[in-house]
């Protein structure tokens, strides 16, 4: 019966968590019958199954429950919270009863007469005297606690009651009577086949054996790497087809058992709506808690790892987030405060949001408390941005609650959660905007238990590091131009425009220190800071098997686990999250930026440009970030298609649009081309010549009439025409990507900017992430507009502009009800503290700098998701309705 | 005792406990058996093969077992199967509810091996030796 007993925890455990998420909602909506009946037969059902093993203590906890919830059933007793408080504590009873079942293996002894007591004294204080006597309501005596109606006692009362009832026998008529009378309730079929399927397409598996599975799998995948690596130093033979196909097979049987591992997080989401509730009731507030993406699939060891985390911010959110009633209405929210998650794939990763509407995070005591508590001094913190400011809650040490409650601050902070987030690979974003609320955007991998690492060596020890941290690989040596120098004792990387703080993997670990005078810096991201490692060689990139450290091991900081190569070797894997706090000793991250912002002032607003020939001698000038890659095409390879000219790239056809239209295609040679992509569309823009990749200051000197060119400029010395890469990018696009069907789909941006150079670079970015952009020249321009009627999902503006700033115009636009619900990015070239925090009060939902050119595609797609995910996450639940 | 020829048995209940004691029992009796989790797969089970024999709970999600029942008796299934309802509902309507539907034999939860043998005996599906 062992195994029953198993198969009886994990039912009842199953049962009781959709317990827990069905009173919470039944409480709510009380005259929901589906819900209390659901309810109802799941207590039931855990009742008669206890009866069936044997389980007195369990059953008659289980009858008292039931016995309340049916005098809800059938409006004998009054939905009270006081009431549903006693179903939810009969419920904890019967979990922590499984609990030591599982761990001792029988039913513990001891009395549950207490809470029974207190149970049954509700159900019979309120208990109406004169039940409705209907002949069909002959109900058995009710039984004390000591269990069930014997069967045989009821025999006799059917057996009695059959003999008054002759017409009830079964007789040779019945199943034509009963074919008669029921001909009615036969239900739909469609929903019938729906429900077979659900029932016969998925069993139960022990999850040791799905374990066991993985790590058999793991070890195929090692040999496998063993066998490719032996293979691939011999010239082909007959092995090498068959190791193909067993490669490919074993991708797809790890595949395969990876999503065996894969679990709803709803699972990890049961237990939030009755620890909301009951915070609710503990602090006198109203909240609601909505859950959208349940069924979002991810690891099950992903899924333990977050489960703490998620706990510990949704409660923060319903303790601190979310206002009293009082304070709500008077904000002019409403009363009901709403706390919103929401789980969805993305690109290999799963995105959860966790997003309130209370007063958000307060910068100001932050600022004080950071101070207070050592975390930074006040110059330092003068000097940081709102968003820096914020950052703090992450820090060690740091709870923003005035008082510590008995709800959260229970010893573990943001810091845990972020810590615990970026363990398994994952980053944690926040925004919050005073009195509105808070959102948190956490970024997880799908899954642990293989990883992709990248193979280095130092000191002639390997060591692997997880390819998710990894953003590039730097050779350094004296002589290249990338060169490792010593600030304060400290090195850094001066790579691009930014310094990089460096860990030196010898130094940490402390492995011998006179070595090879090239290197290797492994330019290493985690959660918000970037940090190089050097180290002495690069290797290949493997996909390793991760095993966790020796319990010996674990008190080293810098190693996550181990594994075994595919030659065979047992190497440790580095845990960025360690090195980067070696790295931050030596260097805070926060640090790191006000240097790179130093490094920025001295070298001013520059930018990469790639220079090129096309349609005469000109020289011309495209900003490299907007070019994906630069391609060289056979001329055989374009095919001139009704006068067209595409060109077949990546299993695509790809227009080629030329940059002159007198273009005369060569018979002979190849067309270089430069690609612009996003999204999976492609378009080629076919150039004379690449000339050359220069950094320079961009102004545009003159501007042009042409079409195609901005204006003309001095970069690098020479006289250039700067290209307008919009001008082309709609010419392939107008017919070939049928925009109009793309219109209905995408997004409206407006993008309000004074310099055509600004809205020429900032407008392609757009398009090509799918969102349908106009431009302004002005504030005037952009109200213009509005009274035209045109609606738009984010409004993208520069600060300073003639006729009407970028600051008149957030607060023209935040008065207007037309336009007030539209998230607001500015684009400014002051981002200094003052200016982000006049931004934000004039309405501004993020502040970007347009100095930091390198990193605009990628802050604007954050601010893009932070805005329109703060915002969609409120006006979905109308909470801002004004 | 014993049993009866290699007869089908269908087991209804949305307790997987519950469905693995019954079919230990029946199994035990040299029944084959077969389990379905509400009143919707069985009614699904029916329409592929008619059981000889199904024990149905019913207190169920989806579809109760009552409901279940009247709509495979409306089957008129070939050779007819005998239903046994079983439940803790406790009310004499409720089993005439069920016998009125066309339920064969009525039985308490929890039941054991002994009372289900003697149910099965009754409606002839098994006889003591």
């Amino acid at each position: 019966m062992d195994d029953l007993l198993q198969e009886f925890l994990a039912e009842t455990t199953e049962s009781l968590a959709v317990l827990d998420v069905e009173l919470v909602r039944f409480e709510r909506e009380t005259s929901d019958a589906t819900i209390l009946s659901n309810i109802f037969r799941l207590m039931h059902t855990i009742k008669g199954t206890c009866g069936f093993l044997g389980l007195p203590r369990l059953g008659a906890v289980a009858h008292a429950g039931e016995n309340i919830l049916g005098k809800f059933r059938d409006g004998e007793l009054e939905v009270t919270p006081y009431a549903v408080t006693l179903i939810l504590k009969a419920i904890d009873r019967i979990r922590a009863l499984l609990a030591e079942m599982e761990a001792t293996g029988s039913e513990p002894l001891g009395s549950d007469q207490e809470l029974i007591g207190e149970i049954d004294a509700l159900a019979s204080g309120s208990e109406t005297p004169a039940r409705p006597a209907a002949p069909a309501d002959l109900e058995m005596p009710s039984f004390g606690d000591e269990g069930f109606p014997v069967a045989a006692e009821l025999l006799v009362e059917v057996a009695h009651a059959l003999k008054h009832e002759p017409g009830a026998l079964p007789d040779p008529a019945m199943p034509a009577q009963g074919a008669a009378s029921v001909s009615a309730p036969v239900p739909p079929r469609e929903s019938e086949a729906k429900e077979s399927a659900t029932a016969s397409s998925s069993i139960r598996v022990n999850v040791d054996v799905i374990e066991n599975l993985m790590t058999l799998i793991s070890e195929l995948v090692l040999t496998r790497n063993q066998l490719l690596q032996m293979q691939r130093g011999q010239k082909d033979n007959e092995f090498k087809v068959p190791l193909q196909r067993l490669s490919h097979i074993t991708s797809d049987l790890q595949d395969g058992v990876t999503r065996m591992r894969m679990q709803p997080i709803g699972n990890a989401w049961n237990k939030l709506p009755r620890i909301v509730r009951d915070l609710a009731v503990e602090t006198g507030k109203k909240i609601e808690l909505t859950m959208q993406g349940a069924e979002t699939e991810l690891d099950r060891q992903v899924l333990e790892m977050i489960k703490d985390p998620l706990t510990h911010m949704v409660r923060n959110s319903a303790d601190h987030g979310i206002e009293d009633g009082v304070r709500r209405l008077a904000a002019g929210k409403p009363e009901t405060g709403t706390i919103a998650l929401n789980a969805y794939h993305e690109s290999g990763h799963i995105f959860i949001r966790i997003a309130d509407d209370g007063r958000g995070l307060d910068a100001d005591r932050i600022r004080q408390k950071a101070i207070g508590n050592g975390l930074a001094t006040e110059a330092a913190i003068a000097a940081m941005s709102e968003q820096q400011i914020l950052q703090f809650i992450f820090r060690a040490g740091f709870s923003t609650a005035e008082k510590v409650t008995s709800v959260s601050g229970r010893g573990v902070g943001m810091d845990v959660v972020r810590t615990n987030i970026e363990r398994i690979g994952g980053t944690i974003e926040l925004s919050s905007v005073a009195g509105r609320g808070t959102t948190f955007l956490i970024k997880i991998p799908l899954t642990l238990a293989i990883v992709s690492a990248l193979i280095v060596e130092a000191a002639g020890q390997r060591f692997a590091i997880p390819q998710l941290n990894v953003i590039e690989l730097v050779g350094v040596s004296d002589r290249s131009e990338a060169r490792i120098e010593t600030i304060n004792t400290s090195p850094v990387l001066r790579l691009r425009d930014r310094l990089l703080p460096l860990v030196s993997l010898r130094g940490v670990l402390g492995l011998e220190m006179d070595g090879a005078k090239d290197r290797f810096v492994i330019v290493a991201q985690v959660g918000a800071s970037t940090f190089g490692i050097i180290v002495d060689r690069v290797f290949d990139t493997e996909e390793i098997v991760v095993k966790p450290v020796a319990p010996i091991l674990r008190g080293t900081r810098f190693y996550v686990g181990n594994t075994i190569l595919g030659d065979g070797s047992v190497i440790m894997i580095l845990d960025p999250n360690g090195l980067s706090n070696a790295a931050g000793q030596l260097d805070g991250s926060d640090q790191a930026g006000a240097q790179s912002k130093a490094v920025h002032d001295r070298n001013g607003d520059q930018a990469s440009f790639l220079l090129f020939r096309a349609g005469g001698c000109e020289l011309k000038a495209i900003p490299l970030e907007l070019v994906s890659r630069i391609e060289s095409f056979p001329s055989d390879a374009v095919e001139h298609v009704g006068g067209r000219q595409v060109v077949q790239y990546r299993d695509h056809l790809m227009p080629l649009v030329p940059f002159d239209a007198n273009h005369r295609w060569k018979e002979t040679g190849h067309q270089e081309t430069l690609v612009f992509s996003d999204n999976g569309r492609c378009m080629g823009l076919a150039v004379d010549e690449v000339v050359d990749i220069v950094r320079d200051r961009m102004a545009i000197e003159l501007s042009s009439g042409m079409p195609g060119l901005l204006g003309s400029a001095v970069i690098a010395n020479k006289a250039v025409d700067v290209v307008d890469v919009g001008h082309f990018l709609t010419q392939a696009f107008a017919d070939w990507f049928e925009i109009s069907a793309m219109q209905a789909t995408s997004r409206r941006a407006l993008l309000v900017d004074d310099s055509p150079f600004f809205r020429n670079l900032v407008a392609p970015l757009l398009t090509s992430a799918n969102w349908k952009v106009t431009t302004a020249s002005d504030g005037v321009e952009a109200l213009k507009l509005r009274e035209d009627g045109q609606l738009f999902d984010v409004i993208i503006s520069d600060i300073e502009m003639p006729n009407l700033d970028g600051l008149a115009l957030a607060s023209a636009i935040r008065r207007d009800t037309r336009w007030s619900q539209v998230p607001l990015i500015a684009l400014s070239s002051h981002a200094e503290e003052g200016d982000v925090r006049a931004g934000r009060s004039a309405g501004f939902d993020e502040y970007l700098a347009k100095s930091d050119q390198t990193r605009l595609p990628e802050n604007l797609t954050r601010a893009l998701r932070l805005a329109i995910t703060n915002r969609d996450g409120i006006s979905d639940e109308q909470r801002w309705a004004s | 005792m014993g049993v009866v020829s290699n007869s089908v048995c269908l087991i209804v209940d949305d307790s997987r406990v519950i469905r693995q004691v019954a079919a230990k029992f029946l199994k035990g009796l040299g029944f084959q058996v077969a389990e379905a989790e509400n009143g919707r797969a069985a009614v699904e089970f029916c329409r592929k093969s008619v059981p000889e024999f199904v024990l149905l709970d019913w207190n169920m999600p989806e579809m109760d077992g009552i409901t279940c029942l009247r709509t495979i008796r409306a089957m008129d299934l070939e050779p007819r199967p005998s239903v046994v309802m079983c439940t803790t509902e406790n009310g004499l309507a409720k089993i005439r509810e069920a016998l009125e539907a066309g339920a064969d034999e009525f039985i308490m939860k929890p039941y054991d091996r002994e009372v289900l043998l003697d149910k099965l005996v009754q409606i002839g599906l098994a006889e003591r030796v």
